[in-house]
């Protein structure tokens, strides 16, 4: 039992670590070319900032200590969109449009799901600022773009809108305790457990928020949504919403789910989940949380994603490993310049230390550097 | 190109489904109780059954081994229904979970507040739950059958078991005093596979809700 971590916990050798690191550029690149700026916020801080505004779900996910130098608590980190929020809200300060980007690992305290990893190195992009359909078009493609540039294009994009559970939850009278009751049974579309549950409902909203679950697929749905549930005007604004986005977005695969709330509670608008063909779980989550800022003294209309990068790197094909140089530790004058060429040029290239022999091509050697007729070549490694 | 694959315990949940798979057009073409195959193949190419333990039927759908799935609620509250769907009540193999006690035993007094009493269950999250909204404090002793036996031998007070006919109870001179709750089997679906399989899965789960009684 020694030297083994714990469960759900996971080293990235060599070769991960390398799929990890190049992807982790190629997206950020991606990200910066589209104008968000990176922001690293920290692993840890003060509990109440880390999971305001969000439900239960996140404070369970959350590793908590008890900061030793001002005797409050702590958390690890569990997502780092509330922390950009808080950021965009509180520091940057923009009246106009912010848009934010950031990589880094968090910590979960039960995993998300049975194969996850409880650190997920956790990639995402938010845009602050923007209350109309635009941003949230921009987010998804932006989306598509990212899942596209890690060689696993989404299946299906699936669309819902929070909005909706929230306006038959108020129209139901619920107090917040149900209502997340209420909301886990939707999540799990449990028919049977709903049923019971909004017995005393009054009839047309137990009608609609059974609909609910039934109301997945393409773009059809959201006619039989605007039969099925009754006329509020959140309802009819939401199903607008929705139905801007299937004509905007009709060149990707997305499909909706009007019973998919996603998320941490947080949620208040479009909400999105992108499917990559075989995967049993979402790869990537995103929508809108507009209420967010308002709990750091200043609500900004917000909207964004963020996917596990592990999840993705699992999922690229093992490139060939590059083979390195290996150079003789002593040599003339003009070994160090060529060795500095060469890793200018791209090449790796390592010291052969004395006394490994017979090692080399173990440590990943497959050329060397040799002098040959009055200058350096770099040929197959021999003797190895 | 692409398929489905359901799992289901054979016995009394195999038998019940096979109406439903019917009207939804699907035959198996092999009986798991004659055959030893884990995989069974249907009329419909693009359908097969995997035969797995009942408790293990969420964990094949979890992972997306299967994307459907038939499993009683007593499995599901005890898996917890992460990434699950579960839209679908079937109706079958109804039975209920029950407290029983041996005949004679004074439950009633011993399920006072402040009581405190040992039940031997192999439903434990579901005991747990029932006893805590009691406000009872219970001693849960995880056991995987024959349940009946540890109040018999003096291992528990009381059992927290599924009770269809309640012949087995009868038989070993125990008496329901609690009814938990009624079960029956659901369908249940992979979250992901319903995104991405909607064509195929879709008109099954329709048919299946048609000819639930």
């Amino acid at each position: 039992m020694r030297w083994v971590l714990p469960d759900h916990i996971q080293d990235a050798l060599p070769a991960e670590a390398e799929k990890l690191e190049s992807l982790r550029r190629t997206l950020l690149d991606a990200f910066r070319a589209h104008g968000y700026q990176l922001v690293a916020p920290p692993l840890l801080e003060f509990l109440d900032s880390l999971t305001t505004g969000a439900g239960q779900d996140l404070k369970l996910r959350t590793f908590t200590l008890v900061d030793q130098l001002s005797g409050r608590s702590m958390g690890v980190r569990a997502d780092t969109t509330p922390q950009v929020a808080r950021i965009d809200a509180h520091l940057l300060n923009r009246s106009g449009v912010a848009r934010l980007c950031y990589c880094g690992s968090v910590l979960h305290t039960l995993p998300s799901t049975l194969t996850a990893t409880r650190e997920p190195l956790q990639l995402g992009a938010e845009l602050y600022g923007h209350a109309g359909l635009e941003a949230d078009i921009e987010v998804i493609r932006l989306l598509a773009e990212v899942l596209r540039l890690a060689q696993v294009p989404a299946s299906r994009i699936d669309i819902g809108h929070v909005g909706l559970f929230h306006a038959l939850a108020a129209r139901a009278g619920m107090v917040p305790e149900r209502e997340e009751a209420l909301f886990d049974l939707l999540q799990a579309k449990d028919v049977p457990s709903l049923r019971e549950f909004v017995a005393d409902v009054p009839e047309d909203v137990r009608a609609a928020l059974l609909a609910l679950t039934e109301l997945y697929g393409d773009a059809t749905v959201l006619d039989e949504a605007a039969r099925r549930l009754p006329q509020l005007p959140e309802v009819g604004a939401a199903l607008a919403d929705l139905r801007a986005l299937a004509a905007a977005l009709g060149d990707l695969p997305v499909s909706f789910d009007l019973g998919d709330l996603r998320g941490y509670h947080y949620h208040s608008g479009v909400v999105f989940a992108a499917y990559g063909s075989a995967s049993p779980a979402a790869l990537a989550l995103g929508g809108r949380y507009d209420r967010v800022g308002q709990a750091f003294g200043r609500g900004r209309p917000a909207t964004g994603f963020s996917l596990d990068l592990r999840e993705l790197a699992l999922r690229l094909p093992d490139a060939p490993a590059a083979g390195a140089i290996l150079a003789p530790l002593q040599g003339d004058g003009e070994l160090a310049g060529e060795v500095a060429r060469l890793r200018a040029a791209g090449e790796i290239v390592v010291s052969a230390l004395p006394g490994h022999e017979g090692t080399w091509r173990e440590a990943g050697c497959d050329r060397q550097l040799i002098r040959r007729d009055g200058c350096w070549a770099v040929e197959a490694l021999q003797g190895e | 190109m692409s398929s489905i694959t359901l799992a289901l315990s054979k016995g009394r949940i195999f038998e019940e489904t096979l109406p439903l798979l019917a009207a939804a057009g699907i035959e198996p073409t092999d009986n798991p109780e004659s055959s030893r195959k884990l995989i069974i193949g249907t009329n419909r190419p693009d359908v097969r059954l995997v035969i797995v333990r009942a408790t293990d039927v969420p964990t094949y759908v979890q992972y997306g081994a299967a994307d459907l799935g038939i499993a009683g609620k007593d499995v599901l509250l005890e898996h917890g229904g992460a990434g699950l769907y579960q839209p679908l009540d079937l109706n079958i193999a109804r039975c209920r979970l029950c407290v029983a006690v041996p005949r004679g035993f004074d439950y009633a007094a011993a399920s006072k507040p402040g009581g405190r009493i040992r039940v031997a269950t192999k439903y434990i999250n579901s005991a747990k739950a029932h006893f805590a909204a009691k406000g009872m404090h219970v001693d849960l002793i995880k056991l995987y059958g024959s349940m009946e036996l540890a109040p018999l031998v003096g291992l528990a007070d009381a059992i927290v078991d599924l009770v269809s006919t309640g012949g087995t109870l009868r038989a070993n001179n125990l008496e329901e005093v609690e009814d938990i709750m009624p079960i029956s089997s659901r369908l249940v679906v992979n979250q992901a596979s319903l995104k991405l399989k909607r064509e195929l899965i879709q008109p099954v789960l329709d048919a299946i809700a048609g000819a639930v009684k």
